[in-house]
């Protein structure tokens, strides 16, 4: 078994030790069946509240939004969030708390790549994220009566697997600075806000202020939040939006190579200053 | 042609800060004005393939760190080391895939999984190759007789087995050197038995054991060689026979003595025929620690000191000599001070 290969068989042992571990905590799953819907719902609730359902207010949302169908908009805007927080929280709070439970040391005394721990739980996120995607669909279609083209879920699927390794390379910078500061709760809450913001969650990029725009696009989420409402809203084929998922994964790449660079300074500090057994 | 040896260091010295530089102090750029301290301070180890090598001191003496650095956990400051004749600085993966560590115990097992699911995922990370693995995994739990209990979640073993589950993972990678930093502490002496004798059977099969301990019956039963260490520094290396043997006395005798006055006469008195390794007053009690070369001679000779210097016996205790008789010869403290 050749070095990559032992690698690869430990970055899934990984990801199956921590479905485990979430496995033996069953509560866990049911937010996953109720923040997807009430969270979402409330903000289409309030837009239809502000615009009393009238066409010259849906007319506006449109020009900006590019769809009148304000629940699929913040739906798959909400998707993303949580998508995005559980990845920004699942690969940091991992490696944390393998620091607070004492087997971060017993991981880092083995031969395998620092690379697992760090992007290793990462990928026990999908499946939560799985049913997240699911259940917000089957709340589209039961409580707001919409049920896009199978061949748009189709294409919106293939525009989230693509953005996978983008988020995932966010969650694993977020990740690496566990090491040099033990708790990265309160960062990450505030890039989460940041990202809610910026990234058009629950309104258009095109509400922020320009200046605001030009640090939106920098952001992997905000391209695959807009595609896939391009996709499911508009039409928009992969083909379309293709420009989009290149720069996403050009992102994703840079990202990584930050976070693995990041990573790998802060684990040669904790081995200096003894980081790596306190916490 | 002569193996090389297992561990070997060169004047291995390990630097911390002691206290904290605030964010403003940063910030404003002013001076690091932390004191820094010498957690190791120029430690020189060889130890020999198929041994069992303690490192016994009290706790701060530097064992952890020492095992750490070893480990490829920490970088030295300064100073060479060789684990199985690899450099862990320049190749620290190569040290870990031939190392089985057990540092942090019962700590550092996840509770939420069974035993079995545990050295599952150690497997892996150790590069077990797949067709190995279950043997693997059944021959380690064998060797730390936990085969019954392997499929129980961790959270309900009892600390020993959550040691011996350590220790088993420690032996995964059939590695040819295993460091157990402190692997009886916090056990009680059944359990502390039963993992002695599991670290004697590695011996027997060949494999070189390190080990931290500030028990000093541990290091005595368990090793053949042992490295005392104070304040970062090796005081004595030798077999544990050979370290008792260094004290020149051949029987420990601890007396209390009641004084009401001044101690200097008794204590001098009593340093005639022995050596007073230590002594402590308290409450109008002196503890005394003697080393002597025979207790039937001594502690008639203790009474009638007490008696020519106005004090009173209260209590005596022969003891045969021990490592931590050894400890306090070298460095004027107890272990576990």
């Amino acid at each position: 078994m050749n070095l990559f290969a032992a690698d690869a068989r430990a970055f899934l042992a990984a990801a199956r030790k921590e479905l485990r571990q979430q496995r033996r905590y069953p509560t866990l799953f049911l937010g996953l069946f109720f923040w997807p819907v009430l969270l979402p719902a409330s903000w289409v609730l309030m837009g239809h509240a502000y615009s009393g359902n009238d066409p010259q207010a849906l007319a506006a949302f449109a020009e900006r939004a590019g769809s009148t169908n304000v629940a699929v908009f913040v739906f798959v805007g909400y998707a993303m969030y949580m998508w995005l927080s559980s990845l920004l929280w699942g690969a940091g709070t991992a490696l944390r708390q393998e620091q607070l439970r004492g087997s971060l040391e017993a991981v880092f005394v083995t031969p395998a790549s620092r690379l697992v721990p760090l992007f290793g739980p990462g990928v026990a996120v999908l499946l939560p994220m799985g049913i997240i995607f699911l259940v917000i669909f089957a709340t589209l279609w039961l409580f707001f009566g919409v049920v896009p083209p199978l061949g748009a879920i189709a294409q919106s699927a293939v525009v989230v697997a693509l953005g996978i390794p983008s988020l995932y390379a966010i969650g694993a910078l977020f990740a690496a600075s566990v090491l040099r500061f033990g708790e990265v709760g309160p960062i990450v809450q505030l890039i989460r806000g940041m990202f809610v913001l910026a990234c058009g969650i629950t309104f258009p990029v095109a509400m922020l202020p320009v200046w605001a725009q030009v640090w939106a696009w920098l952001m992997p989420p905000t391209y695959i939040v807009d595609d896939m409402r391009r996709v499911l809203l508009r039409g928009a084929s992969l083909g379309d939006v293709a420009p989009d998922i290149a720069i996403v994964l050009a992102l994703a790449g840079v990202t990584a190579l930050v976070a693995v660079a990041v990573f790998r300074y802060l684990e040669t500090s904790a081995r200096r200053s003894g980081m790596l057994g306190r916490f | 042609m002569t193996a090389a040896p297992a561990v070997e260091t060169r004047n291995l010295v390990k630097t911390f800060e002691r206290g904290r530089r605030t964010v403003w102090q940063r910030i404003r750029r002013e001076p690091d004005r932390r004191d820094r301290f010498r957690a190791v301070d120029g430690i020189d180890l060889v130890v020999q393939p198929g041994e069992i090598f303690g490192l016994l001191g009290p706790n701060g003496a530097g064992k952890t760190t020492t095992m750490k650095m070893l480990a490829t956990l920490l970088i030295p400051t300064s100073g060479t080391i060789r684990v199985l004749g690899i450099d862990p600085l320049a190749r620290p993966r190569e040290v870990r895939a031939r190392l089985g560590a057990m540092l942090s115990g019962e700590r550092s097992l996840y509770w939420k999984l069974t035993g079995r699911e545990n050295l599952e995922y150690f497997a892996a990370l150790y590069h077990v190759p797949p067709r190995e693995t279950k043997a693997r995994i059944e021959r380690s739990l064998r060797a730390v007789n936990l085969s019954e209990r392997a499929d129980d979640y961790v959270e309900r073993y009892s600390t020993g087995m959550r040691q011996r589950l350590a220790l088993a993972r420690a032996l995964l990678p059939d590695p040819p050197l295993i460091v157990l930093d402190e692997p009886t502490v916090g056990l009680d002496p059944q359990a502390s038995r039963d993992l002695r004798d599991r670290v004697r059977e590695l011996r027997s099969q060949g494999k070189t054991v390190l080990l931290t301990t500030h028990y000093m019956e541990e290091a005595d039963q368990l090793c053949d060689r042992v490295a005392i260490i104070d304040h970062g520094r090796i005081v004595a290396l030798d077999t544990p026979a050979a370290l008792k043997r260094t004290i020149r006395a051949e029987e420990v005798v601890h007396l209390e003595i009641g004084v009401q006055g001044d101690d200097a006469g008794v204590l001098e008195r009593l340093g005639r025929s022995a050596t007073v390794a230590r002594h402590e007053r308290r409450n109008g009690t002196l503890a005394v620690t003697a080393h002597c070369a025979s207790a039937r001679d001594f502690v008639p000779a203790a009474f009638d000191a007490a008696r020519s210097t106005g004090t009173t016996i209260r209590h005596v205790e022969v003891v045969p000599v021990t490592l931590e008789d050894v400890f306090l010869a070298l460095t004027g403290r107890a272990l576990r001070e």
